[in-house]
């Protein structure tokens, strides 16, 4: 069934439903991307503002087997070709992650296949070797989305040290919560970015929080003050906010991301992430690191918002390294990093 | 050779069933952790009975209405089983499968599973030939939802499931009204053996895709959005 010249390749299915992403991918030996697909929910979640979990969760069911099936198609392989079957099972929405585990526990029964069960921040971590299988360690990597944002100093693939994460929203969070005052629509990040390019980011001096705090975030507050400082100067064009709050956000993150590089002596960068994909961001990363001397590695925004890819890629890894997750395995909602002292 | 599973409860039962009779089941009561315990159960069942997958010529799944989190493990379990053995796929609603094993009942026969919240799933049935036939809808409500309308039947009633048990002295208030025992608590995975089993007979089945949990509730969000003035 399989072309020959796969034959040698380790066919991984990867499925992840952590959040408001269905997604399903086959991916050859934890590196070759044979497909990857993404269906998103955005609009069923568009007038509520945010991700309602129980919506999430009935529309994952709806479509797993949809999307698992356009990936197989896509790649051109059946499940009778899959060498083991990955699912994330944390952290993430109680109810979604249950489908992708559930979905992927029965691949793995119906065809005697392993099963492995995914960290979803792990994954986002080692997205960056599908881009660049050359990817040298320490790298310092920023994972910034609506659901997290943190620091980690990759040691060495597979192993992770925690150095700062937000003490209240994620990066992500605010970028809705800002954009949602400021009637901008959902979600906030892509709609900031876009009203952001005609603005002054130089036009209000909001805080920066936490900003000499060592490498933890704080989100919270700066959606406050952007709130009252509207409500103050409700004359102030809204693109003018919009870039300077995102000013601020991309600085805060930024500075913290070479300052905890500088301490763990990384000399290249990562970014993961929906907020990743943000283009002032971007291009801050791009050109700090340029004036430093690092190297800034920034994977396309396909590999940095939630895919089933990365899922796949970090279960092949897994899967060698540690073997297959029992069939008795659940979700973990909260599930935390897997870390090294 | 037929696969059924029910997850709509706090119970997790499985069974395999060939002609409509069951070859072999698990069915446990431990509450809260289907994700954890469906699959090594499904593996365990066909290892004791020595069916092997390939033998599998359908899945057979209750729909609830019941508990959305074990709803969805066992439903995504069936859809994807289903779509990887390529067999055709059968639902039954949870509700069902607690009243088919008290069919010879000639009283009204009330299953009520626990929705939570102080509220219960309930439907109302009558012993026809060959099985029983479902009069009314399937509702979710309060237990004094419950016995208003079971007042109104104003007839002898046979009480059922996890809902009627967890609100039996209130339900037991009604006049002329019984509750079954905690062995017919849960939805049964060998009634759904038989059930299944005639619909396949009539060729009665579905895609993986058309099967959905009956929820019969909304998400609290669309619920308070609906709520909010204009
Ligand atoms: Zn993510």
């Amino acid at each position: 069934m399989v072309n020959a010249q796969w034959a040698a390749g380790e066919l991984v299915l990867g499925i992840e439903t952590s959040c408001d992403e269905t997604a399903a991918a086959v991916v050859a030996d934890g590196r070759e991307i044979y497909s990857s697909i993404v269906s998103s929910q955005v609009d069923l979640h568009a007038r509520f503002g945010g991700v309602v979990p129980e919506i999430a969760s009935r529309a994952h069911l709806e479509l797993i087997n949809v999307v698992v099936a356009e990936a197989l198609v896509e790649a051109g392989c059946d499940f009778g070709d899959l060498h083991a079957v990955a699912a994330c099972h944390g952290p993430g929405l109680a109810g979604a992650l249950l489908v992708g585990v559930s979905a992927a526990k029965a691949v793995a029964l119906c065809r005697a296949i392993p099963y492995v069960g995914v960290n979803h921040l792990e994954a986002h971590l080692q997205a960056a070797w599908l881009d660049e299988p050359e990817l040298a360690p320490p790298l310092a990597v920023l994972i910034a989305s609506g659901g997290h944002t943190m620091i980690v100093i990759v040691e060495s693939r597979g192993h992770y040290r925690v150095v700062g994460q937000t003490v209240d929203d994620a990066a992500g969070e605010a970028f809705d919560k800002v954009a949602r005052f400021l009637g901008l629509g959902y979600p906030g990040g892509p709609a900031i970015d876009a009203v952001a390019e005609s603005g002054d980011p130089g036009a209000v001096r909001f805080p920066r929080p936490m900003a000499g705090d060592g490498f933890d975030f704080s989100f919270s507050g700066l959606k406050t003050a952007v709130v009252q400082f509207v409500r103050r100067n409700p004359d102030v064009p809204v693109a003018d906010v919009a870039a300077s709050f995102q000013e601020a956000v991309v600085d805060v993150l930024s500075t913290k991301l070479f300052a905890a590089a500088h301490a763990a002596g990384a000399r290249t960068l990562v970014l993961g992430g929906g907020v990743a994909a943000n283009r002032s961001l971007r291009a801050r990363v791009t050109d700090l690191a340029a004036a430093v001397g690092h190297r800034a590695y920034l994977p396309g925004p396909a590999l940095c918002t939630d895919n089933a890819a990365m899922i796949a890629a970090t279960g092949w890894f897994r899967l060698h390294s540690d073997g297959p997750t029992p069939l008795n395995g659940g979700a973990t909602p909260g599930l935390r990093l897997p870390v090294v002292g | 050779m037929l696969l059924a599973i029910d997850t709509a409860t706090p119970q997790v039962g499985v069974a395999v069933g060939v002609d409509g009779a069951v070859v072999g089941r698990v069915e446990l009561a431990r509450g809260q952790r289907h994700a954890e315990a469906l699959a090594p159960a499904i593996d365990y069942l066909l290892r004791a009975t020595g069916v092997g997958l390939e033998q599998l010529a359908g899945i057979a799944v209750g729909i609830g209405p019941g508990l959305f989190t074990g709803l969805r493990v066992g439903v995504t379990t069936a859809r994807v089983m289903a779509q990887v053995l390529r067999v055709p796929i059968v639902g039954i609603a949870s509700l069902d499968l607690v009243a088919y094993p008290l069919r010879q009942t000639p009283r009204l026969l009330v299953p009520a599973l626990d929705a939570r919240r102080h509220e219960v799933f309930w439907a109302a049935y009558r012993a026809v030939p060959g099985g029983l036939q479902r009069v009314g809808d399937y509702s979710v409500g309060t237990p004094a939802e419950l016995v208003a309308e079971l007042a109104a039947h104003g007839e002898e009633a046979l009480l059922a499931g996890d809902g009627a048990l967890r609100y039996r002295s209130e339900l037991e208030a009604v006049d002329r009204v019984e509750l079954a025992g905690p062995e017919f608590a849960a939805p049964s995975a060998g009634a759904l053996i038989e059930l299944a089993h005639a619909r396949f007979e009539r060729e009665e089945f579905s895609k993986p895709t058309e099967i959905v949990p009956l929820y019969l509730r909304r998400s609290d969000a669309e619920i308070e959005w609906d709520r909010k003035p204009a």
